[in-house]
């Protein structure tokens, strides 16, 4: 007599039926051998459910808690640096609009400012994606921070474009707030797509 | 409205307030959350974890998520549920970052091969520690956990029948190590 596997003993505890089943619970009914081996393997679930909880040799909230405060810091810096550079760069622009109109240089403060303008629309859309409350793997994870990173470096060249002559500033600052939106628009994707991938 | 799953209420008294307390970023609400999941997070970590160190990260990790995320918990299932899987993907994720060790896994299975048939018992823990890592994952996710093999599929990153066959072949060296196996 051929008994049943263990990989088709397995499969009988589980709830409802697959192909199959009904042929091995014919066999189960007549056979103590496979019977027996079912008891086991239920007695040694029941077994396992009822080993004590381990326990952690020292306590990790200090750390964690830690962790936490540092980001809450880090996330508030972020996005009161973000909004300083939105303001002195509108600054720049308005003076420059002003005071300088050279022909060769009209288009790009509105050019400029239609980066700023939708730069501040994706800050809106990410703000509202909440990307700090959110749980990534490690992969995303590391795009969006690399992206992130990426962020900071333009935003640092932005503020030592403010400091350039007129001339060659604006080209600057507009080939700096358009990388920027695209880096902002990338970011958004990530947690976009993150989100629709797991259903948040 | 008091939450009506056991396993809540038996952890954390009074959870609705303690949960709208820490999606407010309250420190001691969220601490009132670690100390009520603590051992059951480590537990679980553990159990699928070579190292009790990375059991400890793992249930670092899976509080830090926990604090970062309350205010996307949907109150749909219960939060043990909820936690339990931000646990178990932090576990797993580590396994994954330390696959070298199931090579050494299999190693050392490899080696021990004659010792085992000459120890023909052994306990319960250590049979359940010497499985490879992945097998043991997978015992504990679903006939500890309660988890179906689509679910573990889904975390794994594998198939339905990739979980199945390593329970299957979990049980069977389970059996023969704890000295269970009968001739016919």
């Amino acid at each position: 007599m051929t008994h049943l596997s263990m990989e088709t003993l397995v499969g009988l505890r589980e709830p409802g039926n697959e192909p199959g089943d009904a042929a091995a619970r014919e066999h189960l009914a007549s056979c103590t051998f496979c019977r027996a081996e079912l008891e086991r393997l239920h007695q040694r679930v029941a077994r396992f459910k009822a080993l004590p909880a381990l326990r952690p040799a020292r306590d990790r909230w200090p750390d964690v808690r830690d962790r936490v405060r540092a980001e809450r810091k880090r996330h508030r810096a972020r996005f009161a640096g973000l909004a300083g550079l939105a303001a002195a760069a509108s600054v720049a622009l308005a003076v420059g609009v002003s005071t300088l109109r050279q022909p060769s240089a009209e288009l790009a403060p509105a050019e400029i400012e239609q980066a700023m303008a939708r730069s501040q629309v994706l800050e809106s859309a990410l703000d509202r994606i909440d990307p700090e409350s959110r749980v990534l793997d490690g992969r995303t994870a590391g795009i969006a921070q690399e992206l992130e990173d990426r962020i900071a470096q333009v935003d640092r060249e932005l503020q030592l474009a403010e400091l350039m002559e007129r001339q060659s500033r604006d080209a600057e600052l507009l080939r700096l707030w358009r990388e920027r939106v695209g880096l902002l628009d990338a970011l958004v994707d990530v947690h976009v797509t993150r989100a629709s991938h797991v259903g948040l | 409205m008091t939450r009506t799953l056991a396993m809540d209420s038996y952890l954390l008294a009074d959870a609705d307030s303690v949960i709208a307390r820490a999606r407010q970023g309250d420190e001691a609400a969220l601490e009132a959350l670690y100390r009520a999941f603590e051992v059951p997070v480590y537990n679980l970590a553990r159990r699928i974890c070579r190292t009790t160190e990375d059991a400890e990260d793992v249930l670092q990790e899976t509080f830090f998520e926990v604090c970062r995320s309350i205010g996307r918990y949907r109150e749909e299932g219960s939060l043990w549920g909820w936690i339990r899987t931000i646990a178990a993907s932090k576990a797993l994720m580590r396994l994954r970052r330390n696959k070298y060790r199931d090579t050494d896994e299999l190693h050392d299975e490899l080696m021990g091969h004659r010792k085992e048939e000459t120890h023909l018992r052994m306990d319960l823990e250590a049979a359940l520690e010497r499985l490879p890592q992945v097998s043991r994952a997978v015992v504990w996710l679903h006939d500890v956990e309660g988890y179906t093999h689509d679910e573990i599929a889904g975390m794994m990153g594998k198939t339905s029948s990739f979980s199945k066959s390593q329970l299957a072949r979990a049980h069977a060296r389970l059996r023969r190590w704890l000295g269970e196996e009968v001739t016919a």
